[in-house]
């Protein structure tokens, strides 16, 4: 029995892996453009902060503005499953919906952790960056693929077409990301902004990437606590979304 | 195999069932017709384990479907109405993840993807996206995905609307194939030859209910067919073909307080003619059936006849007799279609004999 579950759960992941490899675009982008903003901002960030803390700046603000962009990849890809009428033939299936969950998420996160891992080689490779604790930022790199992986799902079961998921991950990404100090340095930013970062999740994922690189311990573990909760309440809503009969395709 | 019985499922104050009891045995084909909101839906959603039922029972070879639906599922093939497939993906990528699903493995999925593709005739485009296929490829492919796994029984939803000769011919041969091998099948269409080709016995449903079950013969026996008859528009020489059939339609029957005439000038299509009585001591009114191409539509049928679409259309029990007394007053259509009773006069007739169907 749990040889059959394992082998459903294998045939899952190679299917969505397969499926984003059939459309390689969006993935493509998503890995290709924080090298570029990388490469081309970082000298920027050396300026205001001195090198070493500008590199740092420049990758974690990188990792986190475009990997909040790159939920859209989780988004896609549970919101594709109902445009065209499958979830419903998946959930009709000998798969229990763990199965689902888990062949749907592991691609996903596999590659929202691959694209923070490119910054991350690109900004040790290239840029001079230094890695403290790596396990520790390895353990942050996939506390905050799960959390964009859970709000990424939640916002594509929430809405009804790829042009407002789109629309929503685009300003609520750029949104959530500068509001959370990535892109500027929080100490740079108005009184208020610096007192509703912490509900970003950004704030979060910004403050956990820091503390790993510099090898914070305590710090890194506390933020990546917090991003999980975020990933609690996004999955709970996706949760109840999915209970509530959404995906219902079958009209016989 | 399948036993549902006393199903109810209630979405605030409707019920999409209530009461719905369906039984198909080993190898038997089943027809569920009825119209839009019938309970067809509600029916198999609850049977896939895709919704609750409020109240009743499910049974797929002896397993509580309701209870035990993963269970259950893992001896179900579906294919939805709706195009359910991963478009990006290819035949055979689809193939592969349902069959996978079903618990095929190894060398027994890739034999099982190459048995289903060559029945159905996919076996050309098993590496073609399926955003790709043609429609009917497409709708084949529908029906592959619910045929991989050995299913012990068979949901498919309307596998051949739409579809071109050839899809309809391999799909009906594939569903008989698995009937014959002792698969229950549960097929709904509104296209009843099909059922008939099937030799499926019919699952009549009407608000969350089975109204009715048998055999289409003896379901459909002494139903009523329809008479077509067109008029020779051109012999007018008038410019509105519908309007110079309406003309020739008009004619005059005897009724019992006299003759009476029935003319079809002014009265909304699809409806009856209308009928006005003419005093019977008028019978100089009486138009010739000579003149101006009218002929007395004989009495018997007046109550029964009605114009569409510059159709004269005769509800008839007995066309071949109808046919004869319409010729014998004077009646000379152009072309003579007798259309055999369908659904609708099925849900008529039903309607009619079951109380509260209607």
């Amino acid at each position: 029995m749990q040889r059959d579950a394992l082998a459903r759960t294998g045939a899952l992941i190679r299917h969505n892996v397969l499926l984003m490899l059939r459309e390689p675009g969006p993935l493509a982008s998503r890995m290709i453009l924080p090298l570029v903003f990388l490469l081309l901002l970082h000298p920027l960030y050396e300026q205001a902060q001195g090198q070493r803390a500008g590199v740092t700046q420049a990758v974690v603000a990188t990792i986190v503005t475009f990997s909040m962009l790159a939920m859209s990849i989780a988004g896609g890809s549970i919101l594709t499953e109902r445009i065209w009428h499958t979830w419903e033939r998946l959930r009709a299936s000998a798969a229990h919906p763990a199965e689902l969950l888990v062949g749907k998420a592991t691609p996903v996160l596999a590659a929202l952790v691959l694209q923070q891992a490119a910054v991350i080689v690109f900004g040790v490779a290239v840029l001079g960056l230094r890695v403290s604790a790596l396990p520790l930022l390895v353990l942050v790199m996939l506390a905050w693929g799960v959390t964009l992986t859970g709000m990424g799902a939640a916002l594509g079961l929430l809405v009804g077409s790829l042009s407002s998921l789109s629309a929503c991950y685009d300003i609520g990404g750029m949104l959530l990301s500068s509001l959370g100090g990535a892109l500027v340095p929080l100490t740079a930013m108005p009184a208020w902004i610096r007192h509703a970062a912490p509900v970003s999740p950004g704030y979060w994922a910004v403050s956990a990437l820091e503390a790993a690189l510099r090898g914070d311990a305590g710090r890194a573990v506390l933020a990546s606590v917090v991003l999980l909760a975020f990933a609690a309440g996004a999955c709970l809503t996706a949760g109840i979304r999915a209970g509530r009969g959404w995906g219902r395709a079958l009209r016989v | 195999m399948l036993e549902a019985s006393g199903l109810v499922k209630r979405y605030g104050d409707r019920h999409a069932l209530d009461g719905f009891d369906l039984a198909v045995s080993e190898g038997e084909i089943t027809g569920l017709v009825g119209h839009n909101g019938a309970g067809k839906t509600t029916f198999v959603e609850i049977v896939t384990g895709l919704v609750r039922a409020d109240a009743g029972k499910v049974t797929v070879c002896g397993i509580d479907a309701l209870r035990d639906s993963r269970r259950a599922r893992r001896l179900i093939g579906v294919a939805p109405q709706e195009q359910a497939l991963y478009v990006t993906a290819t035949v055979r990528d689809n193939l592969r993840l349902f069959g996978a699903l079903a618990g095929l493995r190894g060398v027994r999925l890739r034999q099982a993807i190459e048995q289903v593709a060559a029945e159905l005739r996919l076996s050309d485009v098993l590496g073609q996206r399926t955003g790709l296929l043609s429609g009917g490829q497409r709708r084949r492919t529908q029906a592959a995905v619910a045929l991989l796994g050995e299913p012990r029984l068979l949901l498919l939803d309307e596998p051949t609307a739409g579809a071109d000769p050839e899809t309809r011919q391999a799909l009906l041969a594939a569903v008989r194939r698995r009937a014959a091998a002792g698969v229950a099948v549960v097929y709904t269409t509104h296209y009843l030859p099909e059922l008939a080709d099937l030799g499926a016995t019919l699952a009549v449903a009407r608000e969350g209910r089975v109204i009715a079950r048998g055999s289409q013969q003896s379901l459909m026996h002494g139903l009523p067919g329809e008479l077509r008859l067109r008029f020779d528009d051109a012999a007018d020489g008038e410019g509105d073909p519908r309007g110079s059939t309406r003309d020739r339609a008009s004619c005059v029957a005897g009724g019992r307080d006299g003759p009476v005439s029935i003319l079809t000038d002014g009265v909304a299509e699809g409806r009856a003619l209308a009928v006005a009585a003419r005093p019977a001591a008028a019978p100089s009114d009486r138009v010739s059936p000579a003149a101006a191409g009218r002929w007395p539509l004989p009495a018997q049928l007046a109550s029964r006849a009605r114009t569409v679409g510059g159709e004269l259309r005769i509800s008839s029990a007995d066309p071949p007799g109808d046919l004869a007394a319409l010729l014998a007053a004077g009646c000379a259509p152009v072309s003579v279609d007798v259309r055999k009773p369908d659904l609708d006069d099925l849900y008529r007739a039903i309607a009619a004999e079951v109380p509260g169907a209607a």
